[in-house]
């Protein structure tokens, strides 16, 4: 043979070989990523030589800020809240409560809302923290707006003394206390204690467990301990580290060969992978996450509540959720997470699926004999191509015939944020443990992102959302978003296909990790045996 | 042993076509060998290993049965492939003979356009092409029309210009044939056993850059099946079940080979 048709071959061979090396999201770069593997490899090392406790965190993305107020993104957030801390905190049921505050009231109108702070607070540099500390982060926040920025209608805050902060509303907005407890309300001193806004990024002053030791924006971050923390001890772990890899193959090597102690966010192939694996195992927690199928209720077949329903009806949503999440998702009967308080698996019924059903209901619509659409989803999203099938299959069951668009991620935000597509297939968070996150964003038509780009129009859900916003926490507020969950289960301007758990890997040595619904990690007990 | 290695490397070409045949036979009768429809999902039925009686290669991540999947990838593929080739076949050939044997200005305008094409990695232009053109088979048949004759000009110029000068071609001038004739009568049955053999090796590689296409998603699309996105779409799953990825890997590997057994053996009996 001859050199060319050996490296034909050899090509041939090669893409099979790729394969273990190539991950999913292949446009991201990698150098230096592998740069800082060895590097913060000899750190744990040599750290681990002198019996302090090392934990090393993979993650596929760089932490590239520390300002709280102008950050949304995962790879900021779950740093930001290692150092920031707010006064109040959620627990895995969608639960609130008091964090740096000792206590917290809230008047019966829920207009005033009144904290009082824990005794014995320090920032992490050994200065207390004060009710000024506390106004200042909020005005700071309420200035800057940013992405998650406060929505209800803050007329004052006041500090009758060093350790009480009064809020007073305009209005009664009930998901306030939630969104307090969000990353973006982390406390820091006022004034920034006099540095710029860029030194202080830098190196971050916060009541958080943690303080960061060295940082590389494009790459690693390290964090020590706070030795001021406030909460019974100091944490366990001495040193953390954030290690950056992007490819999922070679996160999950990292784990197999103990060269990291624990990885986030794994897929769900490669979490029953993990779970099953030798010397490895996977913590899990309810998200704030609805795996959905949006429509378009522009496009002329999709406005047709009939053809909506039709649809739904012809996916199979269990069978989908069995062989797709392997056993790390719940089958979704309504928009709302879980994991957020309000969300009801019993007074809540999707519509259950029946092809016969959505023949007979495609029958009512406009489009009885069916039509050709478009479903978008991302590139380089494995599972999204699998549930694209799936829902192609059930189009095809009832007339509808579905071309599967794959766009770049860049190209597919871009496209549907232009409401240019048909259907897609996306995943909706939310952003604070209060329903009102969820329904805002996916409700309210005159929101930034007109119902999830859906331009979904519904008088009575929007009566329901702002009923929902200032009604008191409480049976009352159940039945609203219980009345509202049925509604949009019935409209279907979106199809909740199930809520996805988060998922980490960990190696067995490693107890005390804890996973929030956010899917941020507290490290704050972690041991390894 | 002399005899036995000559003999080994006639048989080339014979063991080359028999591995062809024999797939391009499984993939023409796959109506008739598979129980199952290729497309045809079992959410209840996912991911059953290779080894059972119900299915032979086992299901795949929606519960389609993998051995209909595998012929049926290799009908489209293999037939893309034979269709992708016609065109820029025929006129790279042309192209080459019309350079080789007109010389001159001629020849400098068609390498400048060589030149410039070849500059560019392979697979680059490939990729580039396919992402403008679009996903789906139009997509790869428009992408190698563009990327493909450049192979097959760049045997038959140097070729006819050899030919150019020889005393068959130069009795033909002078009886008046015109040059169109003498290219297509005298000329191109003889560059034709050499871009025969190049046509070999370009049908592998060709196939590869298929799959490669449906690897990255922008090649032949879902629900059709296809080697290259089925070897994507098992690549997450490549710790629990490799065969969604290793089996179709080995398709492209077994057809490789095939062409190049029969590339081989060609040339060595027309060298």
């Amino acid at each position: 043979m001859n050199g060319k048709r050996i490296a034909v071959l050899m090509a041939a061979a090669g893409l099979m070989a790729a394969l273990t090396a190539c991950g999913g999201s292949a446009a991201k770069e990698t150098d230096s990523s592998a740069k800082s593997t060895e590097a913060s490899a000899a750190e744990s090392e040599s750290a681990a030589a002198d019996g302090e406790l090392t934990f090393t965190y993979l993650r596929d993305d760089s932490t590239t800020s520390f300002d709280l107020h102008q950050e949304i993104t995962e790879n900021n957030a779950f740093a930001i809240d290692k150092v920031f801390e707010p006064l109040v905190m959620f627990d895995a049921d969608g639960n609130i409560y008091d964090y740096l505050a000792e206590s917290h009231e809230i008047s019966e109108d829920g207009t005033v809302y009144t904290f009082k702070l824990r005794d014995g607070l320090k920032f992490n540099d050994g200065t207390d923290v004060t009710s000024e500390d506390v106004k200042f982060s909020i005005e700071r926040h309420l200035e800057i707006g940013g992405p998650l920025p406060i929505e209800a209608d803050i007329k004052s805050i006041e500090t009758p003394d060093d350790k009480t902060v009064v809020i007073t509303l305009g209005t009664a907005y009930t998901p306030f206390i939630s969104e307090l407890a969000n990353f973006s309300n982390g406390i820091i001193p006022k004034d920034l204690e006099g540095k710029s806004e860029e030194e202080f990024f830098k190196a971050p002053i916060g009541t958080g467990p943690f303080v960061v030791d060295e940082w590389d924006p494009s790459g690693d971050l390290s964090f020590v301990k706070n030795e001021y923390y406030w909460q019974d001890s100091a944490p366990t772990v001495d040193k953390l580290i954030y290690k950056v890899v992007d490819d999922d193959n070679q996160s999950i090597n990292q784990l197999k060969t103990g060269e990291v102690d624990a990885v986030e966010d794994l897929s769900f192939a490669a979490a029953e992978e993990v779970a099953n694996g030798d010397g490895t195992k996977v913590i899990t927690q309810n998200s704030w996450n609805v795996d959905e199928v949006f429509f378009n209720t522009l496009d002329e077949h999709f406005a047709d509540v009939h053809v909506r329903r039709a649809l739904a009806m012809a996916i199979d949503r269990e069978a989908l959720n069995a062989s797709q999440t392997h056993g790390f998702g719940v089958t979704a009967n309504s928009v709302l997470p879980a994991a957020i308080r309000y969300h009801d698996f019993d007074a809540v019924k999707a519509l259950e699926f029946n092809v016969d059903a959505a023949k007979e209901e495609l029958k009512k619509s406009a489009f009885p004999d069916g039509f050709d659409t478009t479903i978008s989803i991302s590139s380089g999203s494995n599972i999204r191509l699998q549930e694209a099938q799936i829902i192609q299959a059930a189009g095809k069951s009832i007339g509808i015939n579905i071309e599967i668009d794959q766009k770049e991620i860049a190209a597919f935000r871009e496209a549907f944020k232009g409401f240019n597509f048909s259907i897609m297939i996306n995943s909706a968070t939310a952003d604070y443990p209060d329903a009102n996150s969820i329904f805002a964003f996916q409700v309210d038509p005159e929101g930034f992102s007109k119902c999830y780009w859906t331009s979904y129009v519904n008088d009575e859900a929007i009566e329901l959302l702002h009923e929902g916003q200032t009604v008191a926490d409480g049976d009352e507020r159940q039945e609203v978003y219980t009345k509202l969950q049925q509604l949009l289960a019935d409209e279907v301007p979106y199809i909740p296909l199930y809520y996805p758990e988060n998922v980490v890997g960990v190696r067995d040595n490693v107890e005390g990790l804890e996973i929030l619904p956010n899917g941020s990690a507290v490290f704050n007990k972690v041991t390894k045996n | 042993m002399k005899k036995l290695l000559k003999k080994l490397r006639h048989s080339t070409l014979y063991i080359g076509l028999i591995m062809l045949l024999l797939l391009a036979a499984a993939a023409i009768a796959a109506p008739y060998i598979c129980s199952y429809d290729p497309i045809s999902q079992d959410l209840y039925a996912t991911l059953k290993a290779p080894g059972t009686s119900e299915h032979l290669l086992g299901t795949d991540q929606l519960g389609r049965d993998m051995l209909s999947r595998l012929l049926y990838a290799a009908r489209t593929d293999l037939a893309v492939m034979v269709l992708a080739e016609i065109v820029p076949f025929i006129s790279g050939i042309f192209i080459g003979m019309l350079s080789g044997y007109f010389g001159g200005r001629t020849e400098w305008i068609i390498s400048l356009v060589t030149d410039t094409f070849i500059a560019f990695p392979y697979y680059l232009l490939v990729i580039v092409v396919a992402f403008m053109t679009g996903a789906g088979i139009h997509g790869i048949f428009i992408t190698f029309m563009i990327v493909g004759w450049l192979v097959y000009a760049r045997v038959a110029k140097p070729l006819t210009a050899s030919m150019k000068n020889s005393e068959w071609v130069q009795a033909a001038k002078l009886m008046g044939y015109s040059d169109l004739r003498i290219i297509v009568k005298e000329i191109f049955p003889n560059v034709l056993p050499q871009a025969v053999v190049v046509l070999m090796t370009d049908m592998a590689a060709l196939l590869v850059a298929i799959v490669t296409l449906g690897y990255l998603g922008i090649g032949i699309t879902a629900p059709a099946p296809d080697w290259g996105s089925m070897i994507s779409e098992g690549q997450t799953l490549i710790g629990t079940a490799p065969y969604l990825s290793l089996l179709p890997g080995l398709m492209v590997v077994y057809t490789g080979i095939s062409l190049s057994l029969i590339g081989d053996g060609l040339a060595d009996r027309w060298r």
